[in-house]
């Protein structure tokens, strides 16, 4: 599992150094801190970014909703954001809550108040609401990452380094080339968010990734993977096979 | 010769009143007729004018009209005909017998009632004396049958041919037709005409100096004459009788007659003249009548415009009355709701005036304490006396801790008043929100050494806007700390009064307060300034604010407390469904 990156858009040295220290104390990694549009833009391009921290007053303006548009505008570049604000004018409210999906964070805050903005910003940028707040599931799918929710902190796991999932009732047992875990999601939300053509279940408790596949064995209904796994192949979901492009 | 001549006179009086008193039995028939006719031609104004006119005899008009017919409608000879019979009845009635006679020339055999149109001719002629023109006429009339003659008298044509003759002196051929025409009126039984009839005849006899047979007829005259009461007829009778009388040479009767004759025609005169008298009086008190009518109308106008006007005036007065009316109402109204209002303003800027001190007493006291401290800070950092210093920091931060509570409520509240606040209703989760709030006051908890407890379950969703909950909520959790005793508890749970709403309950185990108090709490502008636990006075301002963003929450805010037992802090929010 890795850390979640984030940048933090912030000109006021004082805030952004509190905000870096609960941050980092809660494994996060901070990418950069900019304290400029232009620079934001910048650390926001050049940088592998999963969430952004931005404070709505730059230097006087309110440059920090200019750039929550601009990376919203971009397509397959934009990503979740949290507004930090100590206004309350209703005005730049108004405007900011234009930039969908919003979540804010009203100054001063404490280190609960700003994890629970970064999760609200994922869960609502992923469109998978109440994952991290109730007690069913703690994992967001994007099409990258798996975020998983880590005691008080978020976790990432790339979906490409996953070699299959076994489900254990309302459990899943994620199995990646150096580590195994458990995460809390059904396994019709899973099939449903993971690319179908990579991800398949070749038994009622399993769902393998196609691409570490090394061997498939019917006569003894296993299916070897990369690192030593085995899976077991039923007959039901042998029609997988069919589907999958090296053996057409 | 005196004697004839006498007579003579005699009978040319009688003319006018024999002809016309023929006609007016048939009259009020032949009138039904012609009404008949004018119902029929009605859509013919003039035609119906000039007969609705010649029935009322107002001849004037009715020649006017029927002049007016004559020209508008030339082609029917039916209305032309009427038109011209009632020009020359009309004319004959004005004795311009000239153009009487011209009108009814012109009627066409045709006309429907062409017999009455040769009797006016006949009429006509005897009128002017043309005797001999006019026999013609009666005789045709003669030849009529009954039916034919219907809108007149037979009698009368008899009588006039009579007439025509007895005046040509023809006694011979005036005889029969004067003998039948008294027949036909003693059959008809009418006194007058019976009378007129037997002087005719008697005349016809006297003139022939036949006087045998004609004495008898005056007396039956005179006799008749008696029971009536037109001196006039009398007179007449009278007169005869006495020349009669006079012509045999009896003086005596005859003087009686002539003396009877003077009375008569005193009568008659006495009559005429009681009667002009009469009419004058009459006439004089019509003026007097009229005077007094014209006076009394007057009056009665003058009346009416004074009433008039007086109603005018009464409405337009209890108009104004109700416009005057009305307005003091809304002035009162108005007057009323200021007042009110001033009331309110009052109280609201006592209050304001009063939170400023507090607020700005708390605010000084504060400073104030920092300042000593401080100075303290660099007595002990002088010596070096590291354990004073960390407790004195601990002291400061308290102290910062709560001034900027003060603030931040006071910012909120003048926000709020201002409605510069965002707002925004979202389903919230009680849970984290409890959470993140109460991370603030944890070391001040542990400080006190107070059992924190948030039992809220995690899918506890409410209807709220964040920050003004959360603003709630670190009010109510300061308050409870405030007013916990150390190693005290503070519980924080939900429960659920109705569908519609989840109660949050922030429980400690503190002073709690009294009835009064929870009353003068929930109070709509209570701020409170003394309590009961002098040594942790607040402002009231906190749960003030609560009280407000509960209320923009759709929410409800109570409290349960009894003094010693802790208090029970409730906020009622709607749930998301």
């Amino acid at each position: 599992m890795d850390n979640v990156n984030v940048l933090i858009v912030e000109d006021t040295p004082a805030e952004s150094d509190a905000l870096i220290k609960v941050l980092e104390v809660n494994n996060y990694n901070i990418v950069g801190v900019a304290t400029s549009f232009k620079a934001a833009l910048d650390l926001f391009y050049n940088n592998k970014i999963d969430i952004v921290v931005i404070d709505i007053f730059l230097n006087g303006f309110p440059e920090g909703i200019s750039f929550a548009e601009t990376i919203n505008g971009s397509p397959n570049a934009s990503k979740p954001f949290v507004f930090l604000t100590s206004s309350t004018d209703r005005k730049i409210f108004e405007r900011a809550k234009l930039t969908q999906p919003f979540s804010y964070l009203m100054k001063p805050f404490n280190e609960l108040e700003i994890l629970y903005a970064l999760e609200m910003a994922v869960e609502k940028f992923y469109a998978q609401p109440d994952v991290f707040l109730g007690e069913e599931e703690d994992t967001v799918i994007s099409n990258e990452y798996l975020f998983i929710k880590k005691g008080k902190s978020l976790k990432k796991v790339l979906i490409a380094d996953i070699i299959y999932i076994e489900v254990e009732e309302k459990y899943c047992n994620i199995i990646t080339e150096n580590e195994k875990f458990v995460i809390l999601i059904s396994l019709t939300k899973m099939l449903k968010l993971l690319d179908a053509t990579i991800f398949f279940r070749t038994h009622r408790n399993y769902i393998v990734n196609s691409i570490k596949i090394i061997e498939i064995v019917p006569g003894d209904n296993l299916i070897m993977l990369s690192g030593n796994h085995k899976v077991t192949l039923s007959e039901n979901y042998k029609d997988f096979l069919k589907k999958l492009p090296t053996l057409k | 010769m005196a004697k004839f001549k006498l007579r003579f006179v005699l009978i040319t009086l009688f003319f006018c009143t024999v002809v016309f008193s023929q006609e007016h039995y048939k009259e009020d028939l032949f009138h039904a007729e012609i009404m008949k006719k004018a119902e029929a031609f009605k859509s013919n104004t003039f035609f119906y004018k000039a007969a609705s006119f010649f029935i009322e005899k107002e001849w004037n008009s009715t020649l006017v009209n029927s002049m007016k017919l004559l020209d508008t409608s030339k082609e029917n000879i039916t209305l032309t005909d009427y038109a011209h019979y009632f020009r020359g009845y009309s004319f004959k009635q004005k004795k311009m017998f000239k153009e009487a006679q011209n009108e009814f020339e012109l009627i066409s055999k045709a006309f429907e009632f062409y017999y009455l149109v040769t009797a006016r001719l006949g009429q006509i002629a005897l009128e002017q004396n043309r005797f001999e023109e006019a026999i013609p006429y009666f005789q045709a009339l003669k030849e009529l049958s009954e039916e034919d003659s219907f809108y007149f008298e037979k009698s009368a044509t008899l009588n006039n041919l009579g007439l025509c003759y007895l005046h040509l002196g023809d006694f011979k051929k005036a005889a029969p037709y004067l003998s039948e025409s008294v027949e036909l009126k003693e059959q008809q039984k009418d006194t007058l005409e019976i009378i007129n009839a037997y002087i005719n005849v008697a005349n016809l006899y006297y003139e022939q100096y036949q006087d045998d047979l004609a004495i008898p007829y005056f007396e039956k005259a005179y006799q008749l004459s008696k029971k009536i009461k037109d001196f006039n007829v009398k007179r007449r009778s009278t007169l005869n009788m006495a020349v009669v009388e006079e012509n045999r040479k009896d003086f005596v009767k005859s003087l009686a007659y002539r003396k009877e004759y003077e009375k008569w025609k005193d009568s008659l005169n006495d009559q005429n003249k009681i009667w002009e008298v009469a009419k004058l009086e009459k006439e004089f008190a019509v003026k007097e009548k009229q005077k007094e009518v014209g006076l009394l109308q007057a009056e009665n106008k003058a009346k009416i415009i004074e009433r008039n006007g007086l109603l005018y005036s009464a409405v337009v007065l209890l108009f104004l009355l109700g416009i005057s009316i009305y307005f003091y109402k809304e002035k009162a109204k108005v007057n009323k709701i200021i007042v009110a209002q001033k009331e309110d303003l009052d109280a609201l800027n006592a209050t304001k005036d009063k939170l400023f001190s507090v607020v700005s007493h708390d605010l000084r006291s504060s400073v104030n304490a920092l300042k000593s401290s401080n100075t303290k800070l660099l007595g002990h950092l002088e010596a070096k006396n590291l354990e004073q210093l960390d407790s004195l920091l601990h002291t400061n931060s308290g102290i910062v801790n709560g001034a900027y509570n003060l603030l931040d409520n006071l910012l909120h509240w003048a926000l709020l008043q201002t409605k510069q606040s965002y707002f925004e209703i979202a389903s919230l989760r009680l849970f984290f929100i409890v959470e993140q709030t109460a991370y603030n006051y944890k070391p001040l908890m542990q400080e006190k050494n107070i059992q924190f407890d948030n039992s809220v379950l995690k899918s506890e969703v409410v209807f709220a806007d964040q920050e003004s909950l959360k603003i709630v909520l670190r009010n109510l959790l300061d308050n409870a700390i405030k007013f916990s005793k150390p190693n005290g508890s503070i519980k924080i749970y939900t429960r659920s009064t109705t569908d519609a709403f989840c109660d949050l309950v922030i429980e400690d185990s503190g002073l709690g307060m009294s009835e009064i108090t929870r009353l003068e709490l929930l109070k709509e502008t209570g701020m409170l300034s003394k309590k009961e636990h002098e040594d942790v006075i607040g402002t009231g301002l906190g749960l003030q604010l609560c009280k407000s963003m509960i209320k923009i929450n759709k929410g409800e805010f109570s409290i349960e407390s009894e003094l010693e037992k802790g208090a029970k802090m409730i906020v009622s929010l709607p749930k998301t469904t």
